[in-house]
């Protein structure tokens, strides 16, 4: 039996999978919040570097493929881990206190988890299977200066963030790095990673809703 | 010296398949030099007295070395204050008038035996399938043959200072039992003489542990917060670490 | 009955290589085809099922908590001891018997002794070997410190937690004998009987504490290692669960028991401080080392201690021991304490306490040098007491700690009943009048890694192979009584609660057989312990049924014990009528009212036959010869 198998089959395992997985992930968000960042550019630089993105062809396509696959790791891994948690404890306590060690992001993991998958097919159906033909600009203007629509997106990506701030740190305990050394580092650098991330995307949903001139 | 009086909700469950419940008892006069098992003392010496059966809990050293007690009071697993066993807890602590609602560790795990008596013979059984160094009695070598450093010495012993009370697992909201196996884990692989069998002990106490039906690790802090002897989450990342590298690098299974 | 206590001849050094080799061996294969029951899982009981099992012997092991990683050995906490000598500091394995034996004021058993002593430096290898965190230098190299005023350093320690360390390194060993089939670990298990055929002792039988099954276990030969008696006072420094009933049992089978009535009373105990109070904690000694003890020179002084002026403290200890101070002994520690409580200058809430003031080493060394030492202790003494002893004086008394007496045992550690092996503080082998601090844990490991692997064989090759079953009518015969007794106490259905009578046993026996003792008081004692019993026989209330979880009733039959038991501790003090070790005849002082020893009458272990319930027990005498050591009178002036 393969290594990622018997990995598949224990619990630390499935931990180093939802590790590397959301590292990926972590790392495409980061690409793709520097790509979206383009859009502070104005909208030329914006469609031109879509453009870009779309001229690379077959690589794209491997890109969506791999990103696809991650998603999947990362879901399905994290649905039955959370069933498996579930399931061990049946009984619950009649008082639940915390002792402080979670966090509003560690205790909201699968259910941020849960808001982004919505997140996720709302965002492709709006911005992958549509019109290509329109300039990714007009798409993005067009479609965030709706208020419902901008909500949705800002509270999606509040949750992105609120997932990150506890996964950036997390995923180093699972893989095993733990050192008293950098824990304030690592602990501060997740958190300043999810503002990071929650701030510059939501940057582009309030700036479509209220800026007169954003990508135009 | 002075007293108290509280009401307490007490968890009742005749054995492991009957059905629990939370009893209101008022607890009388308290003194809050009173350990927490002693107001249970009390409690039950009153009851005995009244001809109903006191409540059944788990002790022995009282000293908050054996890990023998354990009980979550108000969703706190050995009472609210920090880095004590409820043995060690004083009813100072407390506040005249206050309620607390004392219920056993619960987990999938560690099946309720009567009222807050539940059983953790899991933890033993992972010991079981790892925990130890494989010498025989004799033939050992001089005690000083191989240096260990100090540093590596303290936190062996560090993670060595676990008392196997279950709080963790208690604590954990997957009921997961990694601080207490990273804690043995930790313990034998920073000492030289765990050496030779560590990705053996690590690779067969994280199966133990799965298949007991402990929760997963994702990583709350809330066991090393819980944990009576400060057993920190580093030892988590350690077995990770042992665990994964076992996985991946080595030969065994 | 002729007592033999079996030890080989030769020179000191060479008995126990001799015993070895003279000791018949069992060959590998037929190893397997001995069972042997081990009681206990503390220190001796754990260390010796797994070496009996890595022998290839199949072991059954029991004990009362619900894993055996919880045995009270967990609860140690100063060190062990053992003769390494790696301080260069003089000491030698012939040093640390000298210390061993003249610390239990020469009434143990030399032979014994010497071969603790001798094993001792293979114990601190073995759990090394295990992965036993011990103290260690910059250099990599073990720590070792002084204790219990011994003049070298041979004391390891794992911080504050020596006992649990070891035990854990035990407990890790037997897991591993379970992991392979050779122990099959039964917790949460109480031994109400021993079971004995044609004379030998051939199993046990048991009560399930979880489903209340009475069960039988049959063996070759049963391993007792069931801790010490000292909850006989109730209150105690023991585990809640510490219990005489597997020696009582043992004893009623035809095991004597050896000295009783040697206790040791450790003197730096936090004071009781309320009726409702379960146990004791202990404070290291180490504290002494800085701290000074004293009392209010006024009895009835109510002062807190920040308003006693200093011409006005008194600092007993430091004046009628000037040279010892407050390092006088335990014993000597204890007693005085005692002495200053009885003339009313006892401190506290119950003037059962004195206090232990720290602040002359706080100006001396600063609290940074004070709190580094003992912070941890300071603490634990916070935890429990809200008291901060960097501010206040420290409240201390003694308390009941270790129990010298046991089932007695020849130097195979075999008791008067064939077949059945008595290890630990059970047996009263190695320490005399008084245990010497760190050694108990040594003992503990000795008997369990190094003797009775060895002493275990040399019996089982006089006796048959043949399987042995539970069917044999005897088995039957001793569950069915086993049952009797709990039905009774189920029936009795009275008013007084176990803990209210034990309290009462406790409290007598702490009076008239507790740190000194008196011909008027213990006989006082002997006529009011059948009054209790009677009482507890009557009167006691145990709700439930005897088929569940059920800790009322495990108390009672404990207690049931204690009540016999404790008349037996009563009449072996009365019948030594000398001062030794921990025991203090007040009859029997010098002048200065120190402890007078009479080694031309009571040179010798006394051992008692049990003699059926309506009958006084029977005294044997063995007695101690000592050919390598010269008996001295202990002075600490
Ligand atoms: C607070 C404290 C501190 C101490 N510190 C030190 C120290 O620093 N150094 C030192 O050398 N010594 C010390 N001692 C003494 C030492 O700890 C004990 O003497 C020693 O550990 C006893 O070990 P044991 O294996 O004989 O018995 P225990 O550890 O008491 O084990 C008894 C075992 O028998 C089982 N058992 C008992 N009765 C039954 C029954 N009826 N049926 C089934 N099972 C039964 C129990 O479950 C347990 O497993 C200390 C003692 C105390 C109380
Ligand atoms: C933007 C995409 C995502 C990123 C960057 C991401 C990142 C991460 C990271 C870094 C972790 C920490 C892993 C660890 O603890 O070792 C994590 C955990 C988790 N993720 Fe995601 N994630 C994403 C999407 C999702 C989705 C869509 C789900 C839906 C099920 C999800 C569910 C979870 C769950 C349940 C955990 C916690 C697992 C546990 O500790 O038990 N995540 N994620
Ligand atoms: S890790 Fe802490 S909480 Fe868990 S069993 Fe050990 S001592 Fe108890
Ligand atoms: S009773 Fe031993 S730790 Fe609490």
């Amino acid at each position: 039996m393969g290594s990622i198998g018997s990995l598949y089959r224990s619990s630390v395992g499935k931990k180093s999978i939802m590790a590397a997985s959301g590292l990926l992930l972590s790392l495409f968000l980061l690409t793709h919040l520097l790509g979206n960042s383009v859009s502070f550019l104005g909208r030329d630089a914006f469609n031109a570097y879509a453009e870009k993105l779309h001229s690379l062809g077959g690589l794209v396509y491997v890109f969506e493929i791999g990103l696809l696959t991650l998603f999947l790791i990362h879901i399905i891994t994290g649905i039955i881990l959370y069933v498996e948690n579930l399931q061990a404890r049946p009984a619950r306590y009649s008082v639940n206190t915390a002792e402080g060690g979670r966090s509003w992001g560690s205790r909201t993991m699968p259910y941020t988890g849960v808001i982004i998958i919505v997140f996720i097919i709302v965002h492709l159906l709006n911005f992958h299977f549509t019109d290509k033909s329109v300039p990714v600009a007009d798409l993005v203007r067009g479609l965030l200066s709706r208020p419902p629509l901008a909500l949705f997106y800002i509270v999606s990506l509040l949750a992105v963030a609120l997932h990150l701030s506890h996964g950036a740190w997390s995923l180093f305990q699972s893989i095993g790095f733990n050192h008293d050394k950098y824990n304030g580092v690592l602990l501060k650098g997740a958190l300043a990673f999810s503002i990071l991330v929650g701030t510059v995307f939501i940057l582009i949903p309030v700036l479509a809703l209220v800026s007169r001139s954003f990508l135009l | 010296m002075s007293d108290i009086h509280l009401t307490l909700k007490i968890w009742r469950q005749e054995g492991p398949d009957a059905p629990g419940r939370l009893q209101t008892y008022a607890s009388g006069p308290i003194s809050t030099d009173m350990s927490f098992l002693e107001m249970l003392d009390v409690l039950n010496e009153r009851l005995t007295g009244e001809g109903e059966e006191p409540v059944a809990f788990d002790h022995d050293c009282r000293e908050g070395i054996c890990g023998m007690c354990g009980a979550v009071v108000n969703g706190h697993p050995h009472g609210p204050e920090k880095e004590t066993t409820l043995c060690q807890l004083h009813m100072r602590h407390f506040k005249d008038g206050d309620t607390l609602v004392i219920e056993p560790f619960r987990a999938r795990a560690f099946r309720i035996e009567k009222d807050l008596v539940v059983d953790r013979s899991g933890l033993d059984k992972m010991i079981t399938a790892g925990g130890f160094v494989s010498v025989n009695t004799g033939g050992a070598p001089d005690a000083n043959a191989i240096p260990i450093p100090q540093k590596n010495a303290e936190e062996a012993m560090d993670a060595a200072a676990c008392i196997g009370c279950g709080a963790c697992v208690a604590a954990c909201p997957n009921a997961s039992a990694m601080l207490f196996v990273a804690a043995k884990v930790s313990h034998l692989s920073l000492l030289p003489q765990g050496h030779p069998e560590r990705a053996r002990r690590a690779l067969d106490m994280v199966r133990e542990m799965d298949e007991l039906g402990f929760g997963n690790c994702s990583n709350e802090r809330e066991c090393e917060a819980a944990c009576p002897k400060g057993i920190s989450i580093r030892n988590i990342a350690r077995l990770n670490r042992e665990f994964l590298k076992a996985a991946i690098l080595s030969d065994e299974d | 009955m002729i007592l033999d206590s079996k030890v080989p001849g030769g020179p000191l050094a060479e008995k126990w290589d001799r015993h070895r080799f003279a000791c018949k061996l069992i060959n590998p294969a037929n190893k397997r085809k001995f069972d042997i029951i081990v009681v206990g899982a503390g220190l001796a009981g754990a260390s010796a099922s797994a070496s009996l099992a890595e022998l290839g012997y199949n072991v059954k092991t029991f004990c009362l908590q619900d894993s055996p990683r919880r045995g009270h050995s967990i609860a140690a906490q100063g060190g062990i001891n053992a003769a390494k000598n790696y301080q260069n500091d003089g000491d030698s394995i012939f040093r640390l018997f000298y210390d061993t034996i003249k610390g239990g004021d020469f009434r143990a058993r030399e032979a014994n002794v010497y071969r603790l002593a001798q094993v001792s430096n293979n114990i601190i290898d073995q759990c090394v070997a295990q992965g036993v965190p011990f103290a260690r230098e910059y250099g990599g190299q073990l720590a070792n410190r002084s204790f219990g005023g011994a003049q070298v350093s041979r004391t390891f320690y794992a911080r504050g937690q020596t006992g649990q360390q070891l035990l854990l390194g035990a407990y890790s060993a037997l897991m591993r004998q379970v992991k392979k089939g050779k122990v099959e670990m039964l917790s949460r298990r109480e031994m109400l009987d021993v079971v004995v055929i044609d004379g030998q002792a051939r199993g046990i039988v048991t009560r399930n504490m979880l489903s209340g099954a009475i069960e039988t276990h049959a063996a070759h030969a049963v391993v007792l290692a069931t801790g010490g008696y000292g909850n006989v006072y109730f209150l105690s420094t023991n585990a809640m669960g510490s219990n005489v009933t597997a020696a009582w049992r043992a004893y009623k089978r035809g095991a004597c028991f050896a000295n009783p009535c040697f206790v040791q009373i450790h003197p730096t105990c936090i004071p009781v401080h309320g009726t409702y109070q379960s146990k004791l904690t202990l404070m290291s000694e180490s504290l002494r080392n800085d701290g000074r003890v004293l009392v209010p020179k006024n009895p009835g002084d109510r002062r807190p201690p920040a308003e006693i002026p200093e011409n006005e403290r008194d600092y007993y200890l430091e004046n009628k021991y000037p040279s010892f101070g407050n390092l006088v002994p335990r014993d000597v520690a204890s007693r005085n304490a005692k002495e200053q409580c009885d003339q009313g200058k006892g401190v506290g809430s119950t003037g059962l306490a004195v206090y232990l003031d720290f602040s002359e080493a706080i100006n001396r060394d600063g609290s940074g040098v004070i709190t580094q030492k003992y912070g941890n202790l300071f603490h634990m003494y916070e935890k429990i007491t809200a008291a901060n002893p960097m501010h206040e004086p420290m409240m201390i008394f003694p308390a009941v700690h270790y129990t010298m007496g046991g089932l007695w045992v020849d130097y195979n550690l075999m008791s008067t009943i064939p077949g059945l092996f008595v290890l630990g503080e059970a047996n009263f082998s190695d320490h005399g009048a008084n245990r010497l601090g760190a050694s108990a844990l040594m003992q503990g490991l000795a008997d369990g890694y190094f003797v009775i692997p060895y002493t275990i064989g040399n019996y089982l090759a006089t006796i048959s192979s043949s399987p042995q079953d539970a069917s044999h009518q005897a088995f039957k015969q001793v569950a069915d009584e086993a049952a009797a007794k709990i039905g009774k106490l189920l029936d009795i259905k009275g008013k007084k609660t176990v803990d209210e009578i034990h309290r009462e046993l406790g409290l007598l026996m702490w009076d008239s057989c507790g740190m000194a003792r008196n011909e008027a008081g213990l006989q006082q004692a002997l006529a009011k312990i059948p009054a209790i019993r009677e009482e507890f026989w009557q009167n006691v209330a145990i709700p439930g049924s005897g088929l569940e979880l059920n800790q009322s009733l495990e108390r009672a039959g404990r207690v049931a014990d204690f009540l016999e038991f404790a008349e037996l501790m009563v009449i072996d003090a009365l019948s030594r009528k000398e001062s030794c070790g921990c025991h203090f005849r007040e009859e029997s002082q010098t002048e200065e009212n120190e402890a007078k020893r009479d080694d031309e009458n009571y040179a010798h272990v006394s051992v008692w036959e049990y003699n059926g319930d309506n009958n006084s027990p029977e005294f044997h005498k063995e007695p101690l010869t000592f050919e390598n050591v010269q008996p001295s009178q202990r002075s600490y002036k």
